[in-house]
């Protein structure tokens, strides 16, 4: 049985209830107005499929893959929507679909560089020059820190990751980094419907952490947390995954670090990994509330719109994932704030290629704060 | 290759964002038959992106909210997505020309096949026309396109301090077409009414394609000419499409009070009712639910729990009541409800988790994160009624005949809800629930027969077989029952609008009864 097979009896219970109440908050749906881009109708797609009532087309491919992934469906529905999504995208590469091109070159370059972004491994070495960071050797180390590919191999959000290790730093947290030896999660693999290659590489991921008797993964990416997190969980490794926030939201709460408070009115934009799909939602707040005048979107926690960048949305259908761009950042504009924080280098690119956006790290944003810089005459341009 | 017409399993290499083309040339390629013709006209007319023809496109649109077998769809032979009222127009007039079926649909919620294109044809997604038009906040009315749903109405009037009432639980994805062709249901009924009594005005595109207002504009209410706007509630789009509709709008209230309150007797919660009117009590919402029936509403109770709420033994009618407005107001009717409702042997329901249950339900929808009601309560069965609507005397009468029908047509009984939704009035909509297991298609054949037998039966109790779901197909072959001589002259004036008889065939009357 293949795996939207497995899925049969929840694919009907959605034809056999059909609210709809996943329209309201997809922003694929929202923005293209189509049915069959709306998880109830993706749901309708599938079944229809195994039913036999039609074949592969390229209308059933695009019901597959114009899917940010995000998780808002879920949020309304007791079904594992996403999961389906993922299944149904693994169905069509199983029976002959061949990849989108820019999937397949993500693909490829995983496998020849450990990134999808055909950079060279040792690009992941360029952030931590000069911050004198230990490379984690077996047994010499309980925590790592993970940075990401996106994050460590593009040099406009390495910043990110040099205030994460900074306020590591600060805190006392005795930490490593595995330099250009960090594989990739494989996040990108599961959501494009490369299944077995994530097996491989989830399974590699786990024996690298174990051999270096790694107890603590710490990562800024959200999708390396919800992935790693996942992968040590189904391993059964007693490896804990943490995301930077939850770390660093514990010193600010204890009062550990010294906060010079902006007064800008700034917004906080959820990542779909790290919030509706990885369950943090208060502690990058409590940062946000700490360095600067917060205000909350309409549309926050569970109920945060997607950016667009997601699921390979970005790479494959990049008009349509600028559109979601464009609407989240009119929705973060109609508060009032002049700057967006999130915490994710996808949503932090891809907010940002709205003309005029003004988007922050948020282990930037604090550390700013801590070392006094402040945001207070608005001075920092976005990049 | 696609493009050639093929649909080898072994050619599937393409790139998914030339679709457009691709599909163009698939369709351009496939067989086209004489009577296909229109569409050519239809692509011309709105452009090839807003004309769905793949086989998986248009089975998506081909099924609603209403008990059917997971392999009963009924797609169209073509969607069309258009944008304004003239796009609608073009598409009729090319339908008029070729006498192809039209069926205009909304969010698909309907629960009894309102919008499935039974005869194919074009099928119209309105969804695509969901602009606000004007927000007068001055006059307290909001212009919008048929498409939008009910809470973006809600949503673009919010910051005005005003709302639409109409409040189906489906209010997410229930347009305000929609929401008038089916003449669905409204949790504030008892208050404000339903869609009728909010809509001033709408603009429909007839069966030849005439673009018409029907109406009287901003005012409330009018003496003039026939109130042809008012066939428009509940005609499932037999007459026209809908374009448009202004909208009366209301303040929202300061404050709401929701209580429940457990009567041994449903006929002691209708009494009861009737002394709060008497009382001059402005009751915001009323529904009296049958003790099986509270078990639908509550499932956050139970996911928070781990089990079903306690009502007493004695117990068979819980009425949930709401008043709203401002808070020493609200306070002033509330406490004086409950003082009479000791004269009926009523008891409050103390748990407010029953209450925050139900509502939650009803009216927010503020499930637990990840978790709701429909698909989790369903996952076994789904939800089934008939929707018929008794004298108020006569309600206990019929709930005991509605439990009968059920067993005899071995259906598992969720229970009967009886919503109050005539102004000020104790008139209600009666929604007889029974879980209908969809994937066997005997229960689902058994089902539709316990739906008609209701439904005649409410007409013999000198009720009406509809009042929130319409009469769709399901009720069309016994229709004259309920409207005796008078359904010729219904016929007579869908003639009027829809000469031929395209505009959602096989709704309210048989397809070969209509005009052709």
């Amino acid at each position: 049985m293949n795996r939207l097979e497995e899925f049969k009896y929840e694919l009907e219970t959605c034809f056999g209830t059909s609210c709809g109440f996943c329209e309201r908050g997809c922003p694929v749906y929202q923005t293209m107005k189509v049915k069959t881009l709306c998880m109830k109708g993706r749901n309708r797609t599938m079944l229809g499929l195994i039913q036999g009532k039609f074949e592969i087309t390229p209308a059933v491919v695009q019901a597959a893959f114009e899917c940010t992934l995000c998780g808002n469906c879920d949020r309304w529905c007791s079904l594992k929507n996403t999961e389906h999504t993922r299944a149904f995208r693994e169905y069509l590469l199983r029976h002959g679909v061949e990849p989108i091109k820019e999937h397949s070159s993500i693909v490829a370059s995983i496998k020849n560089y450990g990134n999808p972004w055909f950079q060279p491994r040792s690009a992941r070495n360029r952030w931590t020059k000069g911050l004198d960071i230990p490379k984690a050797t077996p047994g010499k180390q309980e925590i790592v820190f993970f940075a990401g590919c996106t994050s460590a191999v593009t040099k406009q959000l390495n910043r990110s990751l040099v205030a994460s290790a900074k306020l590591l730093k600060k805190a006392g947290v005795e930490f490593a980094t595995l330099g250009q030896d960090e594989p990739c999660c494989g996040s990108t693999l599961l959501r494009v419907g490369q299944s077995e290659a994530f097996k491989d590489l989830a399974a590699g991921n786990v024996k690298k952490f174990k051999s270096l008797g790694v107890k603590k993964i710490i990562t800024a990416c959200p999708g390396c947390y919800v992935t790693l997190k996942k992968t040590m969980e189904d391993a059964g490794a007693k490896i804990e995954v943490v995301h930077i926030s939850k770390e660093i939201a514990k010193l600010v709460r204890e009062g550990k670090l010294k906060l010079n408070k902006s007064t800008e009115r700034m917004t906080y934009h959820d990542p779909c990994h790290l919030g509706r799909l990885g369950g943090v939602f208060d502690e990058p707040r409590e940062i946000v509330r700490a360095a600067a005048n917060f205000v909350e979107m309409p549309n926050n926690r569970y109920e945060s719109r997607c950016c667009g960048a997601g699921a390979g949305l970005q790479s494959a259908f990049p008009k349509l994932s600028k559109d979601l761009a464009a609407k989240r950042v009119a929705e973060a504009k109609a508060t009032g704030a002049t700057t967006i924080v999130t915490s994710c280098p996808f949503c932090e690119t891809q907010l940002r290629t709205v003309p005029g956006t003004k988007v922050v790290d948020l282990m930037e944003l604090l550390l700013d704060a801590v070392e006094g810089n402040g945001r207070n005459n608005n001075s920092k341009k976005a990049p | 290759m696609w493009g050639q017409g093929k649909t080898s399993k072994q050619t599937k290499s393409f790139d998914v964002r030339f679709c457009g083309s691709i599909k163009l040339l698939y369709r351009h390629s496939a067989p086209k038959s004489q009577d296909m013709a229109y569409i050519d006209e239809l692509i011309s007319a709105l452009g090839k992106e807003r004309v769905l023809l793949d086989p998986s496109e248009k089975f998506v649109y081909g099924a609603d909210w209403s008990p059917r077998t997971p392999d009963e769809f009924v797609p169209p032979d073509v969607v069309v997505l258009p944008r304004t009222t003239r796009d609608v127009q073009r598409i009729v007039k090319i339908a008029y020309n070729h006498e192809v079926p039209v069926t205009a649909g909304g969010g698909l919620t309907g629960m009894l096949g309102g919008a499935v294109p039974i005869y194919g044809g074009i099928y119209i997604d309105t969804t695509t026309m969901n602009s606000i038009v004007e927000v007068d906040q001055k006059n307290q009315t909001i212009r919008v396109q048929a498409g939008a749903t009910l809470q973006e109405v809600n949503d673009a009037v919010q910051p005005y301090d005003l709302w639409l009432p109409h409040q189906p639980e489906s209010k997410w994805v229930s347009t305000v077409g929609a929401a008038i062709a089916c003449d669905n249901d409204s949790t504030f009924g008892v208050r404000y009414g339903k869609i009728l009594s909010c809509l001033l005005s709408a603009e429909i595109v007839t069966g030849t394609g005439e673009i018409l207002e029907l109406g009287h504009r901003k005012a409330h209410f009018t003496s003039s000419g026939y109130k042809l706007k008012d066939l428009l509630a509940g005609s499932e789009g037999t007459i026209g499409v809908i374009t448009e509709a202004t909208l009366k709008l209301e303040p929202i209230p300061a404050t709401r009070r929701i209580d429940m309150l457990v009567f041994p007797r449903m006929g002691a919660a209708v009494d009861y009712l009737s002394r709060l009117l008497k009382a001059g009590l402005c009751i915001e919402a009323a529904h009296i639910n049958c003790k099986r029936r509270l078990k639908f509403y509550t499932h956050s109770y139970k996911q928070k729990f781990g089990k079903d709420p306690e009502i007493p033994a004695w117990a068979e009618a819980l009425l949930a009541i709401a008043f709203a407005g401002d808070s020493e107001v609200v306070e002033a009717q509330r406490n004086y409800a409950l003082k009479i409702a000791k004269d009926f042997e009523a008891q409050l329901v103390e748990e407010r988790d029953i209450v925050d249950a139900w509502w939650a339900s009803k009216y927010t929808l503020d499930f637990e994160p990840f978790k709701q009601k429909w698909p989790d309560s369903q996952k076994q069965k789904k939800f089934g009624a008939a929707d018929p609507g008794v004298p108020v005397g006569r309600l206990e009468e019929f709930y005991h005949k509605f439990i009968q029908v059920a067993e005899k047509h071995n259906l598992e009984i969720i229970g009967m809800n009886a919503y109050l939704e005539h102004p000020n009035s104790i008139g209600f909509s009666l929604s007889c629930a029974v879980f209908v297991d969809y994937r066997n298609p005997d229960e689902v054949k058994r089902f539709r027969e316990f739906h008609d037998e209701l439904s005649k039966l409410a007409v013999a109790f000198e009720g009406t077989m509809s009042t929130f779901m319409s009469d769709t197909y399901q009720k069309a072959p016994y229709l004259e029952l309920e409207h005796g001589a008078s359904l010729k002259y219904m016929k007579d004036l869908k003639k009027l609008f829809d000469p031929k008889g395209i505009l959602n065939p096989g709704k309210k009357f048989p397809r070969e009864d209509g005009p052709s």
